[in-house]
């Protein structure tokens, strides 16, 4: 089946198996390797872009979900204006560990910021609350996004 | 102290960072590791499915082996892929190739195997009561001193318990051989933490059929806590095989529900305590500990998890008549392995939930008991070796200050008094050996070496790993300090065994107490010889370089360690570590919760202090889990999904932190990754024994376990 979307302001056409996981067709046929896999079943949210307008699990969707939407993942956020605050406080707080969940996390937590982006703990932590990171202990993780929500507020 | 930010952590973030399933090689194909689904018995007969073209699958078994069967590190009792018998579910009997993914996993799925099935020992607890299952290694420690309790003696004795843990790095486990026919070599770049046990594994494989084996990490390696230890030997012994045999790269990269079920973790455990305490003086007279970990199917990490274990088991306590009895039991289930505190937990487990056994036997607050058993100045371990400062003690002080427990302890129990939920408060103390048990340092002799530019960039070569600790920042940082030399012109390697040099593996917290204290003499040294500034010197002197500067590791001439009495020093240098914890129980759906930790450390110097935060902060959710929801609940584990049956803490449950470093003698950093995961634990079960009255000797505290258990009593 021929697919169309567009992905990190990129169009892309595809011929694929509809029913291929979306995850698959962007790594191995797009070699998009900043999305990452770990649990498989939507549990982690090491897979995370966003679609359209929301965060998903790409390890869980059909490559057919993504036909005629916009994909955005955290090598295209990194370079929005909004990505590289969020990134530069990820790296200020020494926050990543091993790293393999901080695509993930980088996608959810830029989608908090431009969706609601309030500096709230409480907030935060259930806008995060699907993606799982075993290193971190996640303290570091909600200072770097409470510090991404006050400079864009002083910001604006 | 300053905190630099990390060398590696944008790239991790926008996800630009190699981990092994990111690398591409031309013409690479896949590999799967097929494992047994039987916990003991005799393969009969394997089954291909027919609708495929075996021809166009590489496929090997033991029977392919040029060399020997048997990974050789730690303890060489393991096969690489199963001969005949099968010893427990999940052991690798085959490797299997394709060039296409999708192909492969449809293929092993519909592979047959018929076993002629044989008795297994599954379970748990059945495997650890039973002595007669004991295998390996045995430790005694005995310090008994002829004390015949007397008859005002308050005798404590109880059975603790703990599960499998399973380490879940995110990034699971992966490997991609490359052979090299005309050299006759060998290349595998992977996820692991001990290049050098990788590489005599593949050695061990190949046998005379090369000549060479180099052995590289990938960029990234996405979490390993002891779990990229052991198994990746045979990971990289079976891709390199199947590299062989396919004249082709072969990559395998787990899938989690793979990982889950065939991979190492975390030793069960059964600690039997006995105590006569003195209800005059509190003094604990006489301290009796039976410890035994379930080894799995092979002996593998345990004997020296045993060591570990037993060498801490006794707690941060001055008690003088001890007899410790250590042993290895064996099951039918995937051999555990290394997992941060290595023995550690568990024992920590035990001691410190019979403090507060024995506390309430007395009638006191457990603080008062610890008060005054508590190792000081000058007393001795149940080992003989002396403690020089007041470590665990001021740990102690300060986290009861700043937790503010005293209040808290009588406050809560009046708050219980009137409120169908629960609050509680409880504590734990402990200590960490930096590097290797006993004489396993002089052993190990490790090495680093350290290259100095053209252009004064100074390049560090150790074997040690970044696996998310941030190693590679740390050690670059105390080098940089130490030669006062720019940070972005210093930076570590990534290990490859054809230029690192083998300085040991990435384990046992010894990564900057060891290899970066190594790193911070070979810096002097070098310092002593330019006299001043590097850039400088190197540009007046720049005939000289390139130029190449290594050294050994060198034992401490006194210490002392006996391996057939476990007595001496088991541990050059220890760290410390006191918490108090808060939980919150919700009584009507026996759920517990953990509001709050504080715990202080005695770590020495921290190098990066926010990197040291880290690590403490993961590791108490890492415990934190252990204590209340990590658990294979299915007796037979070779059934486990991955992460929808396995609970790991979300940002949901991550209670608030408070963590502080104290330092009380040395002036250098010493072991930190594991100590962490030792005692959160225990300080959870006893405030949920403070919060409720009810004294449970298991973990995790799971709602069911808690139900049982009230049930089982009412
Ligand atoms: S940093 Fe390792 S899993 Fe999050």
């Amino acid at each position: 089946m021929k697919i169309s979307f567009n992905i990190n302001g990129r169009n892309v056409k595809l011929d694929v198996d509809p029913m291929r996981r979306l995850l698959d067709v962007l790594r191995d046929d797009l070699e998009l390797t900043d999305i990452k896999e770990s649990c498989g079943e939507g549990e982690c949210g090491a897979c995370t872009i966003i679609l359209d307008d929301k965060p998903v699990t790409s390890c869980i969707l059909n490559a057919v979900h993504a036909d005629g939407k916009k994909i955005l993942t955290a090598n295209g956020i990194s370079k929005t204006r909004i990505g590289e605050i969020l990134l530069d406080c990820f790296d200020q707080t020494n926050s990543v560990q091993c790293g393999f969940c901080f695509p993930g996390f980088y996608v959810t937590a830029y989608h908090y910021l431009i969706t609601d982006g309030e500096p709230s703990l409480e907030k935060i932590r259930y806008a995060l609350s699907g993606n799982i990171c075993r290193c971190t202990g996640y303290k570091k993780i909600f200072e770097s996004v409470i510090m991404a929500c006050e400079r864009l507020q002083e910001g604006s | 102290m300053r905190s630099p930010r990390k060398v590696d952590a944008r790239s991790k973030i926008n996800g630009s960072h190699k981990f092994i399933d990111d690398y591409i090689f031309p013409d690479m194909i896949y590999g799967y590791l097929y494992y047994a689904r039987c916990h003991h018995g005799y393969i009969r007969k394997i089954t291909f499915p027919e609708e495929f073209d075996l021809k166009n699958f590489i496929i090997i078994d033991y029977k392919d082996i040029p060399g020997r069967n048997i990974v050789p590190e730690p303890e060489p009792d393991q096969p690489f892929l199963v001969e005949n018998e099968v010893y427990h579910y999940g052991q690798i009997i085959m490797g299997i190739a394709h060039p296409n993914k999708a192909i492969l996993k449809q293929f092993v799925e519909k592979i047959e195997i018929e076993y002629e099935e044989l008795t297994a020992l599954t379970d748990i607890k059945e495997c650890l009561e039973d002595e007669s299952n004991a295998f390996g290694r045995e430790i005694i420690i005995d310090q008994r001193q002829s004390l015949e309790p007397r008859s005002e003696w308050i005798k404590t004795s109880a059975v603790y318990y703990t599960a499998h843990q399973e380490q879940a790095y995110l990034e699971t486990q992966g490997m991609i051989a490359i052979y090299n026919q005309d050299q006759r070599s060998i290349y595998v770049l992977g996820t692991m933490q001990c290049p050098y046990f990788v590489k005599e594994a593949v050695e061990m494989i190949m046998g005379d059929k090369i000549t060479e084996v180099v052995i590289e990490t990938a960029e990234g390696i996405g979490g390993a806590f002891g779990g990229k230890e052991d198994f990746p030997n045979i990971l990289a012994g079976v891709a390199s095989l199947l590299a062989y045999k396919a004249e082709k790269p072969v990559k395998i990269v787990l899938e989690r529900s793979d990982d889950i079920v065939i991979t190492t973790k975390r030793h069960p455990s059964r600690v039997e305590i006995e105590t006569y305490t003195d209800p005059v003086t509190n003094k604990i007279r006489k301290l009796k500990i039976d410890y035994r970990l379930d080894a799995g199917g092979y002996l593998t990490l345990s004997p020296v998890v045993l060591s570990r274990g037993v060498l801490h088991s006794f707690g941060g306590y001055n008690i003088r008549d001890v007899f410790i009895h250590g042993r290895l039991l064996r099951s039918n289930t995937p051999s555990n392995g290394a997992f941060r505190g290595f023995g550690a937990p568990q024992a920590f487990f035990a001691i410190e939930s019979h403090i507060d056994k024995i506390a309430g036997d007395l009638k006191i607050d457990p603080l008062e008991l610890r008060m005054k058993n508590i190792l000081q100045k000058d007393d001795r371990m149940p080992t003989t070796q002396i403690i020089r400062e007041d470590h665990i003690l001021d740990c102690l002080n300060r986290v009861i200050e700043k937790s503010d427990y005293k209040q808290k302890y009588i406050e809560f129990q009046e708050y219980n008094q009137h409120h169908d939920n629960k609050k509680g408060i409880g504590i734990s103390i402990c200590f960490h050996g930096g590097g290797y048990t006993g004489n396993g340092e002089k052993v190990l002799q490790s090495k680093v070496k350290m290259t100095i530019e053209k252009d004064a960039a100074v390049n560090i070569y150790v074997a040690n790993t970044d696996m998310g600790q941030g190693a590679h920042t740390t050690l670059a940082q105390m080098v940089s300090e130490t030669l006062d030399h720019p940070l972005n012109k210093t930076r570590v390697v990534i290990p490859n065994t054809s230029k690192t040099p083998n300085s040991g593996p990435t384990v046992a917290s010894r990564t900057i107490y060891i290899i970066g204290n190594l790193l911070c003499d070979l810096s002097l040294q070098i310092k002593k010889e330019i006299q001043g500034n590097l850039d400088e010197y190197v540009r007046s002197h720049n005939t000289l370089f390139p130029k190449e500067y290594s050294r050994c590791f060198t034992p401490d001439p006194t210490v002392v360690f006996d391996d057939k009495t476990y007595l001496g020093t088991g541990y050059k240098d220890y760290s410390w570590a006191a918490c108090v914890c808060e939980v919150f129980y919700q009584t009507s759906i026996f759920k517990l919760d953990l509001k709050k930790i504080w715990t202080v450390l005695d770590i020495g110097i921290p190098v990066n202090p926010k990197i040291a935060e880290g690590q403490v902060e993961g590791g108490l959710l890492q415990a934190m889990g252990y204590a209340l929801t990590e658990y294979f609940y299915k007796p037979d584990f070779g059934r486990m999904h991955g992460f929808t049956d396995y609970i790991l803490p979300t940002t949901l449950d991550t209670p608030e932190m408070d963590i502080e470093f104290i330092h009380t003698d040395s002036d250098f950093a010493k072991g930190l990754g594991e100590i962490p995961m030792n005692y959160p634990a225990p300080a959870i079960r006893n405030a949920f024994h403070h919060a409720t009255g009810i004294f449970i000797d298991e973990i995790p505290l799971t709602p069911e376990r808690i139900y049982e258990n009230i049930k089982g009593k009412s």
